[in-house]
């Protein structure tokens, strides 16, 4: 009996903290299917509607946000951003995995110090050389600046997988009569494809989810959709129902891709750290 | 088995026909030029790093686009300005208070979902929704909750007679509003690694233990604190040093405000070199604070190695 | 020997950070030869292997293939196959693609209908036909390491490297294997380099046999030469369950042999410095239990004891006596061995050419035997 009591009181926290942790996205949806008229005079009773969603992926509103392009640009240079960083980060942590040698712990080191530096270190230099090299407000110059973000998770943790990969498999194809090259396309990559798949897409929602960058570094031809969601609450007349609307559609990709790889989060999050 | 023996194939190719030798230093060369790409890039945002270092021995500003050099001149400006000494205060408290409720909450969390009750094993699956979502977006999301005349939350406490509390528009309770920001979005990070800690916890121990008879809080601080503390520290260093530089949720909440009370020394940065435009100022800010980040990293991860090795011994 | 050896090793050193795997290793293994390398884990095999393979560079010493020296020369194009002991199958893909994988790459590629022919014939000697479509994470141990026996006998290769190919295997499988791996030798006359730990292994297949420990060649030779002339106690304590008696003692003036604890002398074959601690090693299975009978080769040496245990081997016995303080272990059949209980007082003959003479062993270094 004061088994189940407990057991019943746990379940009670959890469902407590649940509360609070799903509460604001609902409340998000409540407030995003409100019509303007009724947004300062009622919680919960309401018409719903979906004006909302079609001012803020629609034309924009009245002073012109246009949030879609804000969308598109996140998926371009977040897309653009673990491209490159798969692409110069994979052999790296391969490396990295196979040879001890001193140029990769250096390397190693300096990419984990980027996870922790602050980024207006980078970020205000940056600002005054984006300028110079008129990469301020282009794509390039953000896929760049998010390397900060993405190649150190990529290298650190595709470098966890490739050493939890024997290096007798590789040496084997080697026998078998392919070259190094081979041997890492057919063997050790296709090994490891589940990581890649995962920290690629943990790449690419920290790189849609930053702030930072596109804040100081973008006006308006590449500006994403953290930055973007913030302008419905400037003017006079705070926009509550477009906020919350361009707030859901600004948070739907990274939470859909995270569903996905709720298994390999762990090692992901904590930069290799943790296992499981 | 068949006692047949499988014939030899006549082709002659065994022995390696055409055999080139690769010279030792070409050998040793291998795994640099795997690398290079990585050296370059890392190149490329190691020199604004250093061109900010260099910025700083400068009064380069918007105003003065023809700089003098000042020498330390602005890190002392900036130690002896007590601005500089409330933002630190500031971010130290912010910092403290983010990672000390996110540690307690995100380990009873994992606790109470290790259990995996029914009600547990539905709710792990959304457990990482918030921390998936960009902080300035929740931000955002909790800015609009919390708003005094319409936010949904004064609204929600009215009936228990606390209508009208005044979240974001006070000193103490727009910094506690940040936290708790802050605690949203990331006690699932947390409470993820904790959990993944427990789950690869070895089963021996705690048999033991239930066969001699020791109760729930024995158990718990002689056996699961102890060995699942690294996997908590991990987590607790990733938080503690993200929140030193938080920006993204006091940029969208308080901006920094009322007064300077949640003047984090990022958002002051941010307004010194921005919105002023006095970059050297504003570099030179973020230059203490990376110092500072990274000496308390090196304390952190030093001390989580003592703790990993200590903790695999207690597994053995 | 006409031509040059397949695989000569001269002087191998090959160090990880501070530890030695290979200690100036030496090794000629002729063409067409089974050689098996046999040593305790630890003792640098897999390392030698590697190091043939061109799988580790060595720090110091020359390998050579066929005569020509390896150095630089990368594993694809030495043209050899080499078996792991952890089987390094691809996990991701099936047995007849694990099996298909030497076959279809740049140096020994067959056609596709060539290649099923022959990963065919081979799963068929291995015992793995049915297996084939099977994804190796779903095979046993045993199942895994007969494909990746496999994969090194289905391409052509001047020299197969096997590591320990047999030791996941059950002991009846290991037994045809062995019988297989045999006659597969036998008829194709590949040079083999066949590493174990497992002695009863290396004398069963070897044409020869090494011994390797901490890194060093110790003694090479045939079956026979290692199982009578070891050189040191080593080599002697290697071969032959249970294993040879070494029996501590001086060399008396007269040039016998006395144990230590001086309960009984015996003449010695082989002329040693009087006053040298020695060991005298005797082979448990050429002790007879009783008193000895005039056999062809000369008087044999008698000894008095009493049993201290008897233990069955299935139809042998294996009999340890006490003679003084010291034990001394035969093995007799098992009819002979029936009423012996301990205590009972036993004679022993052994013939003196079987018995071996080694200096007494030092800190790091086995007794060498001596000989005229």
């Amino acid at each position: 009996m004061r088994r189940r009591l407990l057991c019943a009181a746990a379940d009670l926290a959890l469902i407590a903290y649940f509360v609070f942790a799903l509460f604001p996205v609902a409340w998000m949806v409540v407030l995003s299917l409100k019509p303007t008229n009724e947004l300062f005079s009622t919680y919960f009773s309401f018409t719903p509607t979906l004006d909302s969603y079609r001012t803020v992926l629609g034309a924009g509103d009245d002073q012109g946000v246009p949030f879609l392009r804000f969308f598109v640009n996140s998926l371009v240079v977040s897309l653009g951003a673990v491209a490159l960083s798969l692409v110069i980060g994979l052999p790296a942590a391969y490396a990295a995995a196979r040879w001890r040698f001193r140029g990769s712990e250096n390397l190693m080191f300096t990419l984990l110090s980027f996870r922790f530096a602050p980024e207006l270190t980078v970020i205000i230099p940056l600002f005054v050389l984006y300028q110079q090299l008129g990469l301020f407000d282009s794509y390039v110059g953000m896929v760049w600046v998010l390397q900060l973000v993405t190649l150190p998770l990529i290298v650190w943790i595709m470098r966890s997988y490739f050493s939890d990969l024997s290096p007798e498999l590789e040496q084997a194809a080697l026998l078998d009569g392919y070259t190094r090259k081979q041997a890492f396309f057919r063997v050790a990559l296709p090994l490891v494809k589940p990581g890649i798949a995962a920290v690629s897409l943990l790449a690419f929602i920290f790189a849609w989810n930053n702030f930072v960058f596109p804040l100081i570094l973008t006006s308006s031809n590449a500006q994403t959709v953290t930055v973007g969601a913030l302008s419905f609450l400037g003017g006079d007349r705070p926009k509550y129902n477009l906020t919350a609307a361009a707030a859901l559609v600004s948070v739907v990709p990274p939470l859909l891709l995270a569903l996905t790889i709720q298994r390999y989060l762990v090692r992901g999050l904590s930069f290799g750290a943790v296992k499981s | 088995m068949p006692g047949r023996t499988a014939s030899v194939p006549t082709a002659g190719h065994g022995a390696g026909a055409g055999k080139r030798a690769v010279p030792a230093w070409r050998r040793s060369l291998r795994p640099y030029l795997l690398i290079v790409p990585a050296l370059l890039l890392t190149g490329g945002i190691l020199y604004p790093f250093g061109l900010g270092l260099y910025y700083t021995l400068f009064d380069f500003a918007a105003s003065k686009p023809q700089p003098d050099l000042v020498g330390v001149g602005n890190y002392r400006r900036i130690l002896t300005q007590p601005a500089f000494w409330d933002s630190a205060r500031v971010t130290v408290a912010y910092a403290v208070g983010a990672a000390a409720v996110e540690t307690v909450l995100g380990v009873a969390v994992a606790l109470l979902l290790h259990r995996s009750s029914p009600v547990g094993r539905v709710l792990e699956k959304i457990l990482i929704l918030p921390l998936m979502i960009a902080p300035v977006i929740a931000a955002i999301m909790w800015k609009l909750m919390l708003q005094p005349s319409v936010g949904v939350v004064n609204h929600l406490l009215e009936p228990f007679g606390l209508g009208g509390v005044q979240w974001t528009d006070t000193p103490t309770g727009a910094l506690l509003s940040s936290i708790a920001v802050d605690v949203w979005v990331y006690t699932p990070f947390v409470a993820i690694l904790a959990l993944a800690g427990l789950r690869s916890l070895p089963a021996s121990p705690f048999e033991a233990a239930a066969v001699d008879g020791a109760g729930w809080w024995f158990t718990f601080r002689r056996l699961t604190l102890p060995m699942l503390w690294p996997y908590v520290l991990v987590a607790v260093i990733f938080r503690f040093m993200d929140s030193l530089k938080v920006f993204d949720i006091i940029y969208a909440l308080t901006e920094g405000g009322p007064g300077d009370s949640t003047m984090v020394l990022q958002i002051r940065a941010y307004l010194e070199a921005i919105r002023f435009q006095r970059y050297s100022f504003g570099i030179s800010y973020m230059i203490v604070l990376w110092a500072v980040v990274y000496l308390v990293t090196m304390v952190l991860v030093r001390y989580l190695g003592r703790i990993q090795n200590r903790a695999a011994e207690v597994e053995r | 020997m006409t031509g040059p050896a397949a695989i000569t090793l001269r002087g191998v050193g090959k160090r990880y950070g501070k530890n030695t795997a290979l200690d100036g290793l030496d090794l000629e293994v002729a063409e067409g030869e089974f050689f098996c390398l046999l040593g305790p884990s630890g003792a640098g095999k897999t390392t030698t292997l590697k190091t043939i393979a061109g799988l580790e560079q060595p720090q110091a010493g020359t390998v050579e293939l066929g005569g020509a020296d390896m150095a630089g020369v990368e594993p694809y194009d030495r043209g050899v196959a080499m078996c792991f002991e952890s089987y390094a199958l691809y996990p991701h893909r099936t047995a007849y693609d694990n099996l298909a994988s030497p076959l279809r790459s740049p140096r020994h590629r067959l056609p596709a209908h060539e290649a099923r022919e022959r990963i065919g014939e081979i799963a068929e000697l291995l015992g793995i036909g049915a297996l084939l479509d099977r994804q190796v994470g779903r095979l046993s141990n045993g199942q895994r390491q007969r494909v990746a026996l496999g994969r090194v006998l289905v391409r052509p290769a001047r020299a197969f490297l096997l590591d320990e190919p047999l030791s996941h295997l059950d002991a009846k499988l290991r037994q045809a294997m062995r019988a297989e791996l045999r006659a597969i030798g036998a008829v194709r006359r590949t040079t083999t380099l066949y590493v174990t730990h497992d002695s009863v292994e290396a004398l069963a297949l070897g044409d020869r046999i090494g011994v390797i420990r901490d890194g060093r060649m110790v003694q090479t030779g045939t079956r026979e030469e290692l199982w009578h002339r070891p050189c040191d106690t080593f080599v002697a304590r290697s071969f032959g369950r249970p294993r040879i008696n070494l029996l501590p003692g001086t060399v008396t003036p007269e040039g016998h042999f006395r144990s230590s604890d001086g309960a009984y002398e015996l003449p010695l074959a082989v002329p040693a410095p009087p006053g040298t601690a020695v060991q005298l090693g005797v082979r448990p299975r050429d002790i007879g239990l009783g008193a000895p009978a005039g056999t062809g080769g000369g008087p044999a040496l008698e000894l008095t004891g009493a049993v201290h245990v008897t233990e069955l081997l299935g139809r042998a016995t294996e009999v340890t006596v006490r003679i003084g303080g010291q034990r001394l272990s035969l093995v007799v059949p098992r009819a002979e061995a029936a009423g012996l209980s301990p205590d009972r007082p036993v004679r022993l003959s052994v013939a003196p050419e079987s018995l071996l003479l080694f200096e007494a062993d030092r800190p790091a270094r086995p007794g060498r035997r001596i000989s005229t």
